[in-house]
């Protein structure tokens, strides 16, 4: 049966619609994993709140805007520098974080007062910055604190700054996949068009869906910038507010994380009449090809090439060496949707790698449609993993590398499995030509990494059964 | 024919975002303006490029249009009415394939 009971779940049986085993010539019409659905109580999730997804993923990328978040202190701390998207402008988003530190007072009697007193404060303290997004966590949404309505008393009484808010609590969806949807929709409802971007090229495009992690942002942009496309609004890495409010004014919108903001690129499509373009940015066969279908659609092709061949010159023999050492090496991506189908084929393709299995904290079903198409035979594709299973997959695939965040990747590393930072990265940025040898070297060293066979041997073992040569292999 | 349309299906099937669109409408526009500007281009048409959507699905054709022809020897060799018809084939397998047998619970919804 290709959705699989794993041995773990005999006490929860509904775990088999979310876990898939590829056969042979099958394809998604036939299995699809149950997505985007509540997690199952007897379950220990690793998804993220809905609040996460808006203020982490979105939000809080950008460069220029205070980031109030109206609730208890942890709320601000745990979506704070958990993610690492740096700016161009000494990273104000990372060294600084706001709260209005709800206590039970103000539970009771109500936090709107505490809301505007915190936002005069980080203004007063702030004064450089005009721009602000305030968010609802749980408590406050359940208390009916009016956020939009603090937010425009505020803005009266300071004309200059802006203010936009976000109203999706923790609960209010099954994973973090909520608040990507209520942030998109709500920016291009209430901000797209408010603002007239300076046009500079005949060519301008939105790059949508790519948060700068360790500089893929800037990396990219430097792309754009020789081949004369100006980029009028970046959702959201190295971006500013403003820039967004000009989103209406692009000739293209190309997006890279279909999950966390296609909503706006279809509304942009469907309200100013904007083509969206998916392309993938990880891995030199699909950069060239995005940069290929955005120099078609301006009609800069020879542009395109001349680009293409000078980063090929540049990074491909490095990515060749790393290739060579990886062939035939397994690995296993654990991380929230869209990386599954922008990496399967490009680790396989571009280096050689074989993707054994895949788990998704906060993909949709056409998230799976698209790693499943993508994706091989024999390989597992899981929705919103837990540990145990992953634990009892392990033993079935046996990867020789993991793409995962820090919390699993601790655990894994007990099993002296290594794993590579599939969120923040560990030595990124991994998007573009350069970023490829990154995320190759980075490969690299966790697979060849000698110290994880070392702390596999006991010391008190005279024979071990990992001998020294386990760690020359990549000599 | 069902091999060379089996041919273009596993291409696109790995290769194209277009197809999984959001819902099904985009899905539906999408093989049909792509598949369209492809049969132009491998049959030697100029296509017209007078709107963005015109330019959009003439960039995804090109990418395909190309790689199919360096991976498919038969393509060259095809007439336009063999052209015709396997484009024909491959769009109601994906249409099929895509759309009508999809299960993604998503698809039909009215909000994006």
């Amino acid at each position: 049966m290709p959705m699989v009971l794993l041995k773990c779940d005999s006490d929860i049986p509904e775990r088999q619609k979310h876990i898939y085993l590829k056969g042979p010539n099958e394809d998604s019409t036939e299995f699809l994993p149950v997505a985007n659905a509540p997690t199952i109580p007897g379950t220990l999730s690793e998804r993220g709140c809905a609040f996460c997804g808006a203020k982490l993923v979105i939000g809080g990328v950008l460069k220029d805007t205070i980031q109030m978040i109206h609730g208890p202190l942890g709320c601000a701390y745990d979506t704070w520098h958990t993610k690492r998207y740096p700016t161009d402008n000494g990273h104000f988003n990372m060294k600084y974080v706001w709260s209005t530190d709800m206590k039970e007072s103000h539970v009771v009697f109500g936090g709107e007062k505490r809301l505007e007193q915190s936002m005069h404060e980080a203004f007063d303290e702030m004064p450089e910055i005009k721009r602000m997004i305030v968010y609802t966590t749980c408590p406050t949404a359940l208390i009916g604190d009016d956020v939009k309505a603090v937010a425009k008393k505020v803005m009266k009484d300071r004309p200059d700054v802006d203010v936009f808010t976000v109203e999706c609590p923790g609960f209010a969806g099954v994973s973090q996949s909520k608040g990507h949807h209520v942030l998109n929709i709500g920016w291009i409802n209430e901000k797209v068009a408010t603002l007239e971007p300076e046009i500079t090229s005949q060519y301008t495009m939105n790059f949508i869906g790519d948060f700068n992690i360790q500089g893929d942002t800037q990396l990219l942009q430097t792309y754009w910038d020789r081949l004369g496309i100006q980029v009028i609004a970046h959702f959201t890495g190295n971006g500013t507010y403003d820039a967004l409010r000009g989103m209406h004014r692009a000739q293209l919108n190309v997006v890279n994380c279909a999950r966390s903001s296609g909503y706006i690129a279809n509304e942009l499509k469907k309200q100013y009449g904007i083509p969206r373009l998916d392309i993938d940015s990880w891995g030199f066969n699909y950069m060239a090809e995005g940069i290929r279908k955005i120099c078609a659609f301006f009609g800069i092709e020879e542009k395109g090439e001349a680009l293409i061949a000078d980063e090929y010159a540049k990074w491909k023999p490095k990515l060749d060496w790393y290739k060579e050492r990886l062939q035939g090496k397994k690995m296993a991506i654990w991380t929230g949707g869209p990386r599954l189908w922008h990496w399967t084929k490009s680790v396989e393709d571009d280096l050689g790698i074989q993707v054994v299995a895949m788990s998704s904290k906060f993909g949709h079903e056409e998230d799976f449609e698209k790693v499943i198409a993508r994706g091989q035979e024999g390989t597992y594709y899981i929705d919103d993993g837990n540990e145990l299973e992953f634990f009892e997959i392990l033993e079935h695939v046996k990867p020789d590398v993991i793409f995962t965040g820090p919390r699993v990747g601790e655990l894994i590393k007990k099993l002296h499995i290594p794993y590579v930072n599939g969120h923040g990265y560990h030595n990124g940025p991994y998007m573009g030509f350069e970023g490829f040898v990154n995320l190759a070297r980075d490969t690299y060293n966790a697979v060849y990494n000698p110290i994880r066979h070392l702390a596999g041997i006991d010391i008190r073992d005279e024979n071990p059964a990992i001998l020294p040569v386990k760690i020359r292999e990549a000599a | 024919m069902e091999d060379h349309i089996d041919d273009l299906f596993g291409y696109v099937q790995e290769r194209c975002l277009w197809q999984f669109f959001s819902r099904t409408w985009d899905r539906q526009e999408n093989i049909d303006g792509v598949l369209g500007k492809a049969f132009e281009l491998f049959t030697g048409k100029d296509p017209k490029l007078a709107t963005p959507a015109d330019k959009l699905f003439y960039a995804d054709a090109k990418s395909m249009v190309s790689d199919c022809l360096s991976r498919f020897p038969w393509i060259k060799q095809a007439d336009e009415a063999e052209i015709r018809q396997v484009l024909d084939g491959l769009k109601a397998r994906l249409v099929d394939n895509v759309i009508t047998k999809s299960t993604n619970r998503e698809l039909t919804h009215h909000l994006y």
